[in-house]
C-alpha cells in the first residue's frame, strides 16, 4: 500500500511537472508560437530527451521552431528487448532554435532478469525473520518478480555556432552543448549492482552537418559522464565517480524530404564490467565455497555483470510537422546479466 | 561538490573557447558563377537536372506553389514583377549549378535588404522548392544539389 502510494505520488509530481511545461507553451503559442523549420530538420527525440537521433543528442534544437519562435514536443519510445522493455516518455520545448529544455522519464522492467535472486532474497528474508527483528533482513532492491527500474532525467541544451543546415558553402558544424541529471530511482538496487551513485549530471558537445550534395547529415558527440547503461544502471562503480568522455556518432542518409535511414553508435561504460552481483553482502563469485554454488545454481548463470557499446540502425518517417516515427534495430549487446539485448525499438514524436 | 564545480569551471571554459572560435560567415552573394559547397555539386547536375529547360520548368513550377502559398505570397506579389523575378531565378538557378549563364540581377542582399525577410518565410521558399522537383519529377537527391546550392543565401536574404 504504501509502495502504491509512492508510485502514485510519483506520476502525480511528473504530471505537474508536464502540466507546468504545457502552460508555458500554452502561454508562448500567443505570438511566439513557430513550426517553420523545413520537415524533418527539427530531428527526432533520444531516450534521454533531448533532440537528436535515437540514442546520441543532436546540436539540433529539438523542435519545429525557427529563430523566430518556440515550439514544443512529446515523446514516447519503446525498446523491446530479449529481457527488458525501456519506456521512455516526456517532453521537450525548443526556444528561437537556440535553447532546449527537456524532462524524460524512463521505466525499464527488467522482466525475469532479477526473479530469481528477488525469490533467493524474499526467502532469506523470510528465514531471517523468524526469530529475528525486521531491521537484520536484506533489502536488494530486487523484488521477487519484475523489478522495475525508474529514471527521471532532465536536459538542457544551448547551441552556440553555426548551421548545420544553411552554411553548405563551408565546413564549419553546427555545434551545441547540453546536459543531463539524471535521477534514478532505485538506490538499493544500484547499490547491489555495484554503482557507485543513483544520481548524476552528464554534459556533452554535439557537432552536426548536413551535406546536402549527399543528402547525409553526420553528427559526433563527445559525453563527459560516468553512466552504467545511460544512468539505468547509476553511475560509476566500485571504484568510485570517474566520469570522462566518451564518444556518441549518428550518420543519417535523407530517401526523400519525409524519410530518412541510418546507424547511430554511443561508447558505454566499463565501470561495472566483470563486477559481480553484491548479495548478502558477499559476491557470488568469491570463492565462497557454500554461497557460490547456490547462487549459482539458482540463477543458473553467473551474477557478472558486463556492459557493451550501443548501436542501432533506424528508418525514420516524418508524415506531417506534428508527427515522426522512428523505427530501430537496437544492439545493446550485454545489460548487467543479460548477453545478446538486441531488439526492436519504436519512437513516436508529437510536435506543437 | 569539487567535482562539479570543477566540472561547471571546465564546461565554461570550453564554452568560451568554442564561442571565441565562432567564425565570422561572410554573406554570400553570387559572384557570377557556380556555387561552392562541400562536396561540390557535380559537373552532372544541371544535365540531371533537365539543362536549361528543365531548370525553366522548375522555376515555374516554384512560382507556381508560391504564389499559392498563403504564408508568403503576398510578399512576393506586394514585391512586384514576378515575371522578372521568375527570369531571374532561371538564369540563378542554372549559374549556381555550373551552366554557362550569367546572373544580371541585383546581388541577394541588395534585392532583399529592406524586406525583412524571416527564417520562417526563407523555410516556405525552400518547402516549396522541393514541392516543385517533385511537380518537374525531379529526383530528390538531384533536388538537393540545387537546395545546397541556394541554401548560402540564407545569410544575405534574411535580414530579421
Amino acid at each position: 500500500m504504501n509502495r502504491r502510494n509512492k508510485i502514485g505520488a510519483g506520476v502525480g509530481r511528473q504530471l505537474a511537472v508536464l502540466a507546468a511545461l504545457l502552460a508555458v507553451s500554452g502561454t508562448a503559442s500567443a505570438g511566439l508560437y513557430n513550426d517553420g523549420k523545413v520537415l524533418a530538420t527539427g530531428g527526432v527525440s533520444m531516450t534521454d530527451g533531448a533532440g537528436g537521433g535515437g540514442i546520441t543528442p543532436w546540436a539540433t534544437i529539438t523542435g519545429y521552431e525557427t529563430r523566430d519562435g518556440i515550439n514544443a514536443d512529446l515523446h514516447y519510445t519503446y525498446v523491446h528487448l530479449p529481457n527488458y522493455d525501456l519506456n521512455s516518455g516526456g517532453i521537450a520545448i525548443g526556444f528561437f532554435d537556440r535553447v532546449e529544455l527537456s524532462y524524460t522519464n524512463d521505466s525499464l522492467p527488467t522482466g525475469n532478469t532479477y526473479d530469481t535472486v528477488g525469490l533467493l532474497t524474499t526467502t532469506v528474508n523470510n528465514l531471517l525473520t523468524v526469530g529475528s527483528t525486521p531491521a537484520n533482513t536484506l533489502n536488494t532492491g530486487i523484488e521477487p518478480f519484475n523489478t522495475t527500474v525508474r529514471m527521471n532525467v532532465f536536459g538542457a541544451k544551448i547551441r552556440l555556432f553555426g548551421e548545420a543546415i544553411y552554411d553548405s558553402d563551408n565546413l564549419i558544424p553546427q555545434v551545441a552543448i547540453g546536459g543531463f541529471y539524471k535521477i534514478n530511482n532505485n538506490k538499493l538496487l544500484l547499490k547491489t549492482l555495484g554503482a557507485d551513485k543513483s544520481k548524476d549530471f552528464e554534459a556533452y558537445v554535439s557537432v552536426t552537418k548536413i551535406f546536402f550534395p549527399l543528402s547525409t547529415l553526420i553528427n559526433l558527440t563527445g559525453r563527459y559522464t560516468s553512466a552504467n547503461q545511460t544512468g539505468l544502471v547509476g553511475f560509476g562503480g566500485p571504484d568510485g565517480n570517474h566520469r570522462s568522455f566518451r564518444f556518441e556518432g549518428s550518420i543519417a542518409y535523407l530517401l526523400n524530404k519525409g524519410t530518412a535511414i541510418g546507424a547511430e553508435y554511443q561508447m558505454h561504460s566499463d565501470k561495472l564490467h566483470n563486477v559481480n552481483l553484491n548479495i548478502l553482502g558477499l559476491t557470488a563469485n568469491t570463492g565462497n565455497a557454500l554461497l557460490d554454488p547456490i547462487l549459482n545454481t539458482v540463477t543458473g548463470s553467473t551474477l557478472r555483470q558486463r556492459e557493451s557499446d550501443w548501436r542501432d540502425a533506424f528508418i525514420a518517417f516524418f508524415p506531417s510537422k506534428n508527427l515522426s516515427i522512428t523505427m530501430a534495430y537496437a544492439m545493446l549487446g550485454n545489460i548487467v546479466l543479460s548477453p545478446h539485448q538486441d531488439g526492436y525499438y519504436i519512437s513516436l514524436q508529437a510536435s506543437f | 561538490m569539487k567535482a562539479i564545480r570543477l566540472s561547471l569551471t571546465l564546461a565554461a571554459a570550453t564554452t568560451l573557447m568554442l564561442a571565441a572560435a565562432q567564425p565570422a560567415v561572410a554573406a554570400q552573394d553570387p559572384t557570377g558563377g557556380k556555387q561552392t559547397t562541400y562536396p561540390g555539386i557535380p559537373s552532372s547536375s544541371l544535365e540531371k537536372f533537365g539543362g536549361e529547360a528543365g531548370v525553366a520548368v522548375w522555376v515555374d513550377d516554384l512560382f507556381y506553389y508560391i504564389l499559392a502559398d498563403n504564408r508568403i505570397n503576398q510578399i512576393f506579389l506586394t514585391h512586384g514583377k514576378v515575371k522578372r523575378q521568375i527570369a531571374l531565378n532561371k538564369e540563378l538557378e542554372q549559374m549556381v549549378l555550373g551552366g554557362p549563364v550569367t546572373y544580371e540581377g541585383a546581388s541577394m542582399s541588395a534585392a532583399h535588404s529592406d524586406m525583412g525577410i524571416t527564417l520562417t518565410q526563407f523555410n516556405a521558399v525552400v518547402e516549396d522548392a522541393y514541392l516543385a522537383c517533385d511537380l518537374a519529377r525531379t529526383p530528390y537527391t538531384v533536388c538537393n544539389q540545387l537546395i545546397a546550392a541556394l541554401a548560402p543565401f540564407e545569410r544575405s536574404i534574411v535580414t530579421r
